[in-house]
């Protein structure tokens, strides 16, 4: 602060020890408990769904929970290289904050390769295109409608097996690709002095810039495969950024309560300031308002058009009882986020931010679970109980508990604050420079 | 209300904002309630030392927001179900989403003008006089590069001649009398 002289001798410094605490490793050991845990409470519902349910289909149900859990495991993880790279780019302090939380998710990406594994294997029990690949016959034999024919025959191009999996592998591993490149980079960037920060900088902004718009195309690529074309009707061009405005929901939850469990001893203890703090609920809540006017603006849109090969889409997840998840999905994803996060005062203490951030994590999950079931024939306007729907609450919840497992490995590997960058002095500077 | 003669306080003149908030903070630690801090920008840690944590102004928005868009909302409704109802594509009257967009619109419109001009009402704006510009330094410097402590002459503590000396233990750069 030029106009003080007062404020640089009140600068705090790091300390020396910049590696995660060591209750990370309890943090690993619990999640890997909590993913074996649930795992057996998995197996034993699919187990249960196919004897018990009248329909027979636990198994299914497993497989289509496991596509919620691929989808969370993937945001954090392609979600944190994206908001990753955005910060290169966009500066702020926040992002010196978060650059090895984010990292440390990027690196998981093995993880999400080899839960992605599972829908490949078992394409045909989650996607109609990859069970009738002969649609004709199909509809002759009553299994499919007239529409579903007909769109398995016009999107054959795109959806059939083999393109599916080279459109996975060709994302994954442009992923990877900046995976190397982005953590690679960064630790070099520690190793140098402070008359290369320039360099850096511009370094990881040219990494970055076409990153991001590679993120977004590969992105959508990516979740019209997997979650779109579970129903091979319908179709919307804003679903890519719909999924992408959902993980930086997510990320940005994620890391805010990494941020702040970590704060619990150095080097974090040094550096999150309140400040940063607040301005991280700021992004999120920006997130929270972007999410719902992306969701309310598609759906008024095909409100508005109703025309007959759209808005199926929609009734299959409002009647059947299925509007009362989507009325809990609104309450849950916008009106409690939104209300809590409008608090200054809530963005600013520690306890009650990561309660709203874990409460985000769980709506996205929940709209998930909206976006996937009703895809199904059994479940599309008729939401009703069976073990297997139950699902959803055991396989994603033991998916991302060794995902977390996983995270926290990586982020015992590198030093949790990035030194060679300008605005760790800044960072360091007290609050209240002026006084 | 006061009478409106005599002292309206001591108005102590900093070169930089550090001093004038260290002095506000001390001054509000003895026990200095009726007093304020000018400052060319707006200089939160002043505010905060002086024992403002919290206005009104979010109140004002929030109520400002719900009232536009429930108006509008209900506008919408009344115009479409009761006033002049219309077969649009054999939608039903109370069509809400279409109803979604305008009342988003009014309740930012809302939001917003509650926001400025609460804040302005608040602030007890547009005020015609105030007695500190009396002092020549503040005419001055108040709004370029001048800060201002000021202790008022309604606190139970003041008493000019000891006020004085209190401030000039601050080394300011001056410390002038304000009238009325």
């Amino acid at each position: 602060m030029a106009y003080d002289s007062h404020a640089a001798s009140h600068g705090k410094s790091l300390p020396a020890n910049l590696g995660a605490p060591a209750f990370v490793d309890g943090w690993r050991s619990r999640a890997i408990q909590i993913g074996l845990i649930f795992s057996v409470i998995a197996v034993v519902l699919a187990l249960m769904g196919q004897s018990l349910d009248p329909e027979h289909l636990g198994w299914d149900h497993f497989l289509r929970a496991w596509m919620l859990g691929l989808m969370l495991t993937f945001g954090f993880a392609v979600g944190g290289q994206a908001l990753l790279m955005v910060q290169y780019c966009s500066g702020g302090k926040y992002g010196l904050l978060l650059r090895r939380p984010l990292e440390a998710m990027s690196g998981t990406l093995l993880l999400v390769v080899l839960y992605w594994v599972v829908p490949v294997v078992f394409m045909k029990r989650l996607y109609l295109w990859a069970r009738y690949s002969n649609a004709q016959a199909a509809l002759q034999a009553g299994l499919i409608t007239q529409e579903q024919a007909h769109c398995i025959a016009f999107k054959h191009a795109m959806l059939n097996p083999a393109d599916y999996i080279w459109a996975g592998l060709v994302c994954f591993a442009i992923w990877a690709f900046y995976n190397w490149r982005l953590n690679g980079l960064s630790l070099k960037r520690d190793t140098e002095g402070p008359e290369r920060t320039p360099y850096w900088i511009k370094k990881f902004e040219n990494v970055s810039g076409p990153g991001i718009v590679v993120y977004a195309v590969t992105m959508t690529l990516v979740s019209i495969y997997w979650v779109m074309s579970m129903d091979v009707t319908w179709f919307s061009t804003v679903y890519g950024l719909l999924y992408l405005v959902e993980q930086g929901f997510q990320v940005l939850a994620f890391s805010i309560i990494v941020a702040i469990a970590l704060s619990q001893a150095e080097p974090f203890k040094t550096i999150l300031r309140q400040t940063e703090q607040h301005d991280l609920g700021k992004l999120a809540f920006a997130f929270v308002m972007l999410n719902i006017y992306l969701n309310f603006g598609q759906f008024l849109i095909i409100w508005s058009g109703n025309l007959p090969n759209e808005i199926n889409w929609y009734l299959d997840r409002i009647r059947g009882h299925w509007g009362v998840i989507i009325t809990l999905d609104f309450i849950f994803h916008w009106v409690i986020p939104f209300s809590m996060l409008l608090s200054r005062d809530i963005k600013r203490n520690k306890k009650r931010l990561t309660w709203v951030c874990r409460w985000m994590i769980f709506a996205v999950a929940f709209n998930q679970f909206w976006l996937i079931e009703p895809n199904f024939k059994d479940a599309a306007r008729n939401l009703h109980f069976s073990w297997g729907i139950l699902e959803y609450a055991a396989v994603p919840v033991a998916m991302v508990a060794f995902w977390v497992a996983l995270f926290c490995t990586r982020l015992k590997g590198r030093p949790l604050v990035q030194v060679n960058d300008p605005h760790l002095r800044e960072i360091l500077e007290p609050e209240h420079a002026h006084a | 209300m006061p009478a409106r003669e005599g002292i309206y306080g001591l108005l102590a003149e900093f070169e930089t904002p550090g001093d004038l908030v260290r002095a506000a903070r001390q001054s509000y630690q003895d026990g200095w309630r009726r007093m304020d801090c000018y400052s060319p920008f707006p200089l939160e840690e002043a505010a905060e030392a002086i024992g403002f944590h919290r206005d009104k102004v979010p109140l004002v928005c929030l109520l400002g927001g719900l009232l536009g868009g429930s108006a509008m909302f209900a506008l919408e409704t009344w115009i479409s179900v009761i006033a002049f109802p219309l077969n649009i594509a054999g939608r039903p009257m109370y069509s809400w989403p279409a109803f979604i967009v305008p009342a988003y619109e009014w309740t930012i419109l809302w939001a917003g003008l509650s926001a400025a001009f609460g804040m302005l009402a608040l602030c007890g704006l547009p005020a015609l006089y105030h007695p500190v510009f009396n002092a020549p330094n503040f005419r001055d410097g108040a709004t370029t590069d001048k800060f201002f402590l000021c202790l008022e002459a309604l606190d139970p503590k003041f008493n000019a001649a000891e006020a004085r000396a209190y401030l000039e233990a601050f080394q300011p750069v001056s410390v002038v009398e304000v009238e009325y």
